[in-house]
């Protein structure tokens, strides 16, 4: 297994909210050793065993919040999740499933783009294409090393 | 004196799509009706109208994330028949181990995620736990296993069709690329490990099921009919055959029926109180008419799976009840044979010499002007009929899904399970599940089964910001 794994979501035919897999295109051409990629319309329980086999997995998604054009990323940690639902696995609830079958919860980052429109369609809006390259920029910093102004311990923001 | 009552539930848990369930209780609390409410509309039949019929399976495919390959199926044979064209035999036989790699990830999607909590746990189990996490933590192993076949099943349509969901390798005439041989051996490498994973949880569910005697009792435990598609030899098939409709007593009603000849034979209805129509067997009327579709009703008229192993179950499982297996609780272990067929016949299919010809496409341009497929999707028999006009655009469609097939029935259990279990004057949630999870047994896919327009009851009100009606218009 590869030592890195992105996992892309959001649903292409909402505008914005298809941005991971136009970062993941740009990745695809970029061909990282021991870089593997899955671009998902939701987050689903089967990702719990290929996230388990890694050393770190970067989820990648459109945010609602902030400022358009505005990149995050964020530290998760396992969560354990409950509730009669399956629609609505969060990245922490995929690494508490991960920790529970498999014995193990790699580290994790949640790398988010915020989105400007949502509507529907296929295009991205010009200022999330404007953040594009400085968002795939940060992903390729993360399957390499850990930037240094990473803490493992909270949530941060660059 | 008390007062009539109505209990809803709302959602139905652990099932695909959005719907409700009533309860309506008489002065001593004891349930007098029931039904099942489908709350969400989709509309397919009529978006599709004006788009170039090339584009439908592509389009039909959309209706679902969790069988999509369903409609690709139903929609591409549709779509052959506007073309009158006839495949070529590779891209038949890559067809069927598109379908039934959908098959085994359906179902185990049911089995394994959605009906497995109440069967490992119990119908009593505290909700919070009665989930994917509760099952991690009472067996592991049989959540490893249920996410290793979905596994199965979406990596054989992802390395056939590019993608997990929604691929569009399936087309008018065939399938766009043939097979490689490194797709072919990595997935027969896949085959052993799924068999097992099939073996070992059919043995761990005929076990468990012991304790559900209650429920296999009173979970749409009634006659009706049902309707399967067989091969010429009477064998169990997902993408092509003749439709057989049994009765309860395990007689044949029809035999050698015709797909592309439904509306002969099956009927819709349209309820007030539901998006979801009622399909039911013309020559009975409505509601008698009454047939169920999917796993249970395709095992109760096959006369063999046509594989080894599928073939010892399935001679076991026709020793269930007298005559026709009738418990719709048996649905689950139907859908665990199939998938245990479905692993051995995926294994036959990859071995077949001409599997990886490159001749995959049949071309043609539009040479008639309408066009039925039909299919076995998970939940059952699949129907898309398209009529186009001269430049090729569509005009006119009609879906009949497996899940508005088994709307009577579902309604009929809700009924049956709520009138056993359910008692208004000491609600206990572990009823109020048994009543959700007899429709889970049955799987159904609402976002596949919601489309027609223009019939059902429809109140459209117009509001101002405040709340307050401006207009409304209703459609009794």
């Amino acid at each position: 297994m590869p030592r890195v794994l992105i996992v892309a979501c959001g649903n292409p035919l909402r505008c914005d909210d298809g941005l991971a897999w136009r970062a993941v295109e740009d990745l695809h051409r970029l061909r990282q050793q021991d870089v593997e990629i899955i671009a998902q319309n939701q987050l689903t329980p089967e990702l719990a065993s290929p996230v388990s086999q890694v050393e770190r997995v970067l989820f990648l998604d459109a945010a609602r919040r902030g400022q358009p054009g505005e990149i995050r990323c964020e530290l998760v940690l396992p969560v354990h999740a409950s509730g009669a639902f399956t629609h609505n696995f969060s990245p922490a609830s995929i690494l508490s499933l991960a920790h529970e079958l498999y014995g193990k919860a790699p580290q994790a980052y949640v790398i988010s783009l915020s989105g400007e429109c949502f509507d529907h369609g296929e295009t991205i809006s010009a200022t999330v294409e404007a953040a594009l390259p400085g968002f795939v920029e940060l992903i390729v910093r993360f399957t390499e090393e850990l930037p240094r102004t990473c803490d493992r311990h909270s949530p941060l923001c660059l | 004196m008390a007062e009539k009552r109505t209990i809803v539930i709302d959602p139905v848990t652990r099932i695909e799509g959005h719907a409700k369930i009533t309860l309506h209780l008489d002065e001593q609390g004891e349930v007098s009706d029931a039904r099942f409410h489908v709350t969400q509309f989709r509309g397919f039949e009529k978006l599709c109208e004006g788009r170039p019929f090339t584009e439908m399976p592509s389009l039909m495919a959309r209706i679902c994330g969790i069988c999509p390959v369903s409609h690709l199926i139903a929609s591409a044979k549709a779509c052959d028949a506007l073309l009158a064209v006839r495949i070529p035999p590779t891209a038949d036989k890559l067809r069927r181990i598109f379908n039934i790699a959908q098959i085994v990830q359906s179902h185990a999607l049911s089995v394994f995620h959605l009906s497995s909590p109440d069967l490992l746990l119990g119908m009593d189990a505290d909700p919070a736990k009665s989930n994917l996490w509760g099952v991690a933590e009472k067996d592991p192993q049989l959540a490893r296993d249920g996410i290793r076949l979905r596994q199965f099943g979406q990596q054989i349509i992802e390395r056939l069709g590019g993608k997990r969901i929604h691929p569009a390798w399936v087309v008018p005439g065939g399938v766009s690329e043939p097979l490689s041989q490194e797709n072919r051996d990595a997935i027969l490498a896949t085959i052993p490990e799924a068999l097992a994973i099939a073996v070992r949880t059919l043995a761990w569910y005929k076990k468990i099921s012991q304790a559900f005697r209650e429920e296999i009792g009173s979970f749409g435990n009634f006659p009706s009919l049902f309707m399967g598609m067989v091969k010429e030899d009477g064998g169990l098939t997902f993408y092509d055959g003749k439709l057989r409709m049994g009765d309860a007593s395990g007689n044949l009603v029809a035999d050698g029926l015709d797909a592309t000849r439904y509306f002969d034979y099956l009927g819709e209805k349209v309820e007030r109180w539901s998006y979801l129509k009622s399909a039911y067997y013309k020559p009975k009327g409505y509601p008698d008419g009454m047939y169920r579709v999917g796993p249970l009703a395709r095992l109760n008229v096959v006369d063999r799976c046509g594989t080894e192993r599928a073939d010892q179950e399935l001679a076991e499982f026709k020793e269930l009840q007298r005559a026709a297996v009738l418990s719709s609780f048996h649905y689950h272990q139907a859908r665990l044979i199939e998938i245990l067929y479905c692993v051995e016949r995926l294994e036959q299919l990859l071995n077949d010499p001409e599997i990886l010809s490159k001749h995959v496409r049949a071309e043609a341009k539009a040479n008639a002007l309408e066009g039925i497929g039909a299919s076995e999707a998970p939940r059952g028999t699949l129907f898309h009929h398209y009529k186009i006009d001269e430049q090729g655009l569509v005009r006119w469609a009609n879906l009949i899904i497996a899940t508005g097939q088994n709307n009577l029935a579902m309604n009929r259990s809700v009924l049956q399970v709520a009138k056993h279990f359910v008692r208004g004057n000491e609600l206990l949630p572990g009823m109020l599940n048994r009543v959700e999870a007899v429709i889970r047994a049955y799987d159904p896919c609402l976002s596949c089964s919601t489309h027609a327009i223009g019939e059902m009851a429809l109140r459209i009100q117009l509001l101002d910001p405040s709340g307050q009606v401006l207009n409304e218009a209703v459609r009794p």
